[in-house]
């Protein structure tokens, strides 16, 4: 890269963000308990004028680097912020161990907007220059296991425990971890169950080309009608066959809980599932089918030796659209008595407990990237693997 | 096709809307069959009028906001000096769309508290990111002779971009613009729960008090106005 590279404005923009974010907006609020309004606690107040000078020059030097970006920069530039964001919940460990009292069991340690935005824009910067550099997989990947190794590294020693949200964990970490279970296998199941009905209802296109037009138009309606209305459109009829016939009521089958979730969230799940197979199997190019029936395959193996796997990368999209689409969804479940980790959201909204709220909602949105990012490595690798795969043959 | 032809799907549903709306009354005796041991078979705190209003009302305005920010976003990152921000804002409506928009609807509240604005702000917030990421790839998948082309005939900018760039793009914005309302309208229904007036009022008091006939009596307006406003775009679409 030539020394004289133009100033980068994306990260130029970020550094002024943060330092505005950081000198304007309180970072935490000390809580004397769970109900009381916390005082805002900006970094003037936290750490004097030593913390503000430190950190302005700290973004000064970013900034530099902006103004400089050639490649030697920029990777100074990501250690920085990859520092800091590393350093951020060690930091909250030391402002709580100087602002809480520890004989006052209740007080806690709320997170501020300034510490958010912070978050926010340091991610943003972070993204920034994983672009700029057009680091692969691995680097990344490793950046990420850093960061959660450090926050992980500074919850377990405790430091951490008189952060509100932290206070709200350990009120009820047994529901907590039921919930976060319970989560993830009705996620599983909507997952497991829509792949297999999708791929049914694929092959049967596949087969009987005039299903096409019917399936794909009752499932994109089916996708438009509202969760929460879905929901309470099988109320009334999971109620009545549960009172109906007595098995199914024995299964745990009613109108309220698990039931209606499951069928709700597998029938928004059919639709990407479902487009998703079609195309996988419908893609795979017809002259590497007649090859492979040319070299004496069965029609048996040309679909699981030759067709299945070329439509694998496609079909994984389309479980990774399910899985992230259902998190979300699950969550809303909780509102119909489903369970999940949406109790936490609609108890805390319904006893105005935010940090409550923020223990049902932090884990649904980690588990909706982490899903999101492992599915879309795994479907890149396939893709790549096959690619080498073919160029291979070619040579 | 005529106006009236092309429009038959969307009225047939605004109909039908309508009609469940300022009639529910006299189905009391169908809703007494699924909640026979409830005194109130029909929702009563608020017309069902006004809670379809006060919906529309939401999802409109936030509709609107996402619109106009999330377009000109996604146009301002593809002129020639807004280049250098068109990978961090792709990226970012990318990864946005991973959060689940009921998160986004709980974060707003300790920031911005209870009620319609706090609603309004998330609908915003989330609905920004279908119509960015698709006025992107919108603008993106032109073809580069065409925009050349375009340039050789002595087009300005301001040219290229109302008479070749929104144009053509217009299929996929569209298509991003009808995720980001349908999403909205769903989200919208569980701002009930933040203390927004919505259709999702008369199921939360239905789950609150057990009374399955509310829960259905929600739960059909919503569904029915979703499809509305779907076969409503799906229309537009189609031009």
């Amino acid at each position: 890269m030539s020394p004289a590279a133009a100033p980068n404005p994306v990260l130029l923009v970020l550094t002024a963000l943060a330092a505005s974010v950081m000198l304007g907006l309180p970072l935490i609020s000390v809580q004397p308990n769970r109900i009381m309004p916390g005082e805002g606690l900006t970094l003037w107040a936290l750490g004097g004028p030593l913390a503000v000078a430190a950190v302005l020059t700290l973004l000064a030097a970013l900034a530099w680097l902006a103004w400089r970006p050639t490649r030697r920069a920029l990777a100074t530039a990501l250690a920085l912020v990859g520092l800091c964001l590393a350093l951020l919940p060690w930091g909250l460990v030391a402002v709580a161990a100087e602002q809480i009292d520890p004989d006052m069991a209740s007080a806690r340690i709320g997170l501020g907007a300034g510490l958010w935005a912070l978050l926010f824009v340091l991610l943003l910067a972070l993204l920034e220059l994983l672009n700029r550099l057009a680091l692969g997989p691995l680097p990344r990947w490793g950046l990420t296991l850093v960061l959660a190794l450090s926050l992980f590294a500074a919850l377990a020693g405790g430091g951490l425990d008189s952060l509100a949200l932290m206070r709200e964990y350990h009120g009820r970490s047994a529901t907590f971890h039921a919930a976060l279970r319970y989560h993830l296998v009705l996620v599983a199941a909507v997952v497991g169950i829509s792949l297999l009905l999708a791929a049914a209802l694929a092959l049967a296109m596949r087969r009987w080309s005039r299903l096409q037009r019917g399936t794909f138009s009752v499932l994109s309606v089916l996708q438009t009608i509202p969760s929460l209305a879905l929901f309470g459109l099988l109320l009334a009829p999971l109620a009545y066959l549960a009172a109906r016939f007595t098995w199914l009521g024995d299964l745990g089958v009613r109108g309220i809980g698990w039931a209606p979730a499951l069928i709700a969230l597998v029938a928004y799940s059919l639709l990407p599932m479902t487009r998703n197979a079609y195309v996988a199997l419908d893609e795979v190019a017809a002259d590497v089918t007649d090859a492979a029936r040319g070299m004496g395959m069965s029609p048996g193996q040309v679909f699981w030796q030759v067709r299945l796997p070329l439509a694998l990368p496609v079909m994984l999209e389309g479980i990774r659209i399910t899985a992230v689409q259902a998190i979300g969804l699950a969550a809303v479940a909780a509102l119909i008595g489903a369970g999940g980790l949406g109790t936490f959201i609609f108890q805390g909204l319904g006893q105005a407990a935010m940090d409550l709220v923020l223990l049902g909602a932090l884990p649904i949105i980690l588990i909706a990237l982490l899903v999101d990012g492992a599915f879309s490595a795994l479907a890149e690798q396939l893709r790549r693997s096959q690619g080498r795969g073919d160029t291979a043959h070619g040579g | 096709m005529s106006l009236a032809r092309r429009l038959s799907a969307p009225l047939a549903w605004a109909l039908l809307l309508a009609a469940l709306m300022l009639l529910m009354p006299l189905f009391e005796e169908v809703f007494r069959l699924v909640a026979p041991d409830t005194r109130a078979v029909i929702y009563q705190r608020d017309s069902f009028a006004s809670l379809v209003a006060n919906h529309l009302l939401l999802v409109g305005v936030a509709s609107l906001c996402a619109i106009v920010v999330g377009m000109g976003a996604a146009i301002l990152v593809t002129r020639q000096w807004g280049r250098d921000f068109l990978p961090l804002v792709s990226q970012l409506a990318s990864i946005g769309q991973t959060f689940p928009p009921v998160a986004v609807l709980a974060l707003a509240v300790p920031v911005l508290g209870f009620g319609s604005q706090p609603t309004i702000v998330a609908l915003i917030l989330y609905g920004l990111l279908p119509i960015v990421r698709n006025t992107l790839v919108g603008i993106q998948g032109i073809a580069p002779g065409v925009m050349e082309s375009a340039r050789g005939m002595g087009m300005s900018g301001r040219q290229i971009l109302w008479q070749v760039e929104l144009p053509l793009a217009r299929p996929v914005i569209l298509a991003g613009i009808r995720t980001s309302v349908t999403i909205n309208i769903a989200t919208a229904a569980i701002g009930s729960t933040i203390g927004a007036r919505t259709l999702g009022d008369p199921i939360i008091a239905g789950i609150v008090n057990g009374n399955t006939a509310f829960i259905l009596q929600g739960a059909l307006l919503i569904a029915l106005l979703a499809l509305c406003v779907d076969s409503l775009f799906e229309r537009l679409q189609l031009r």
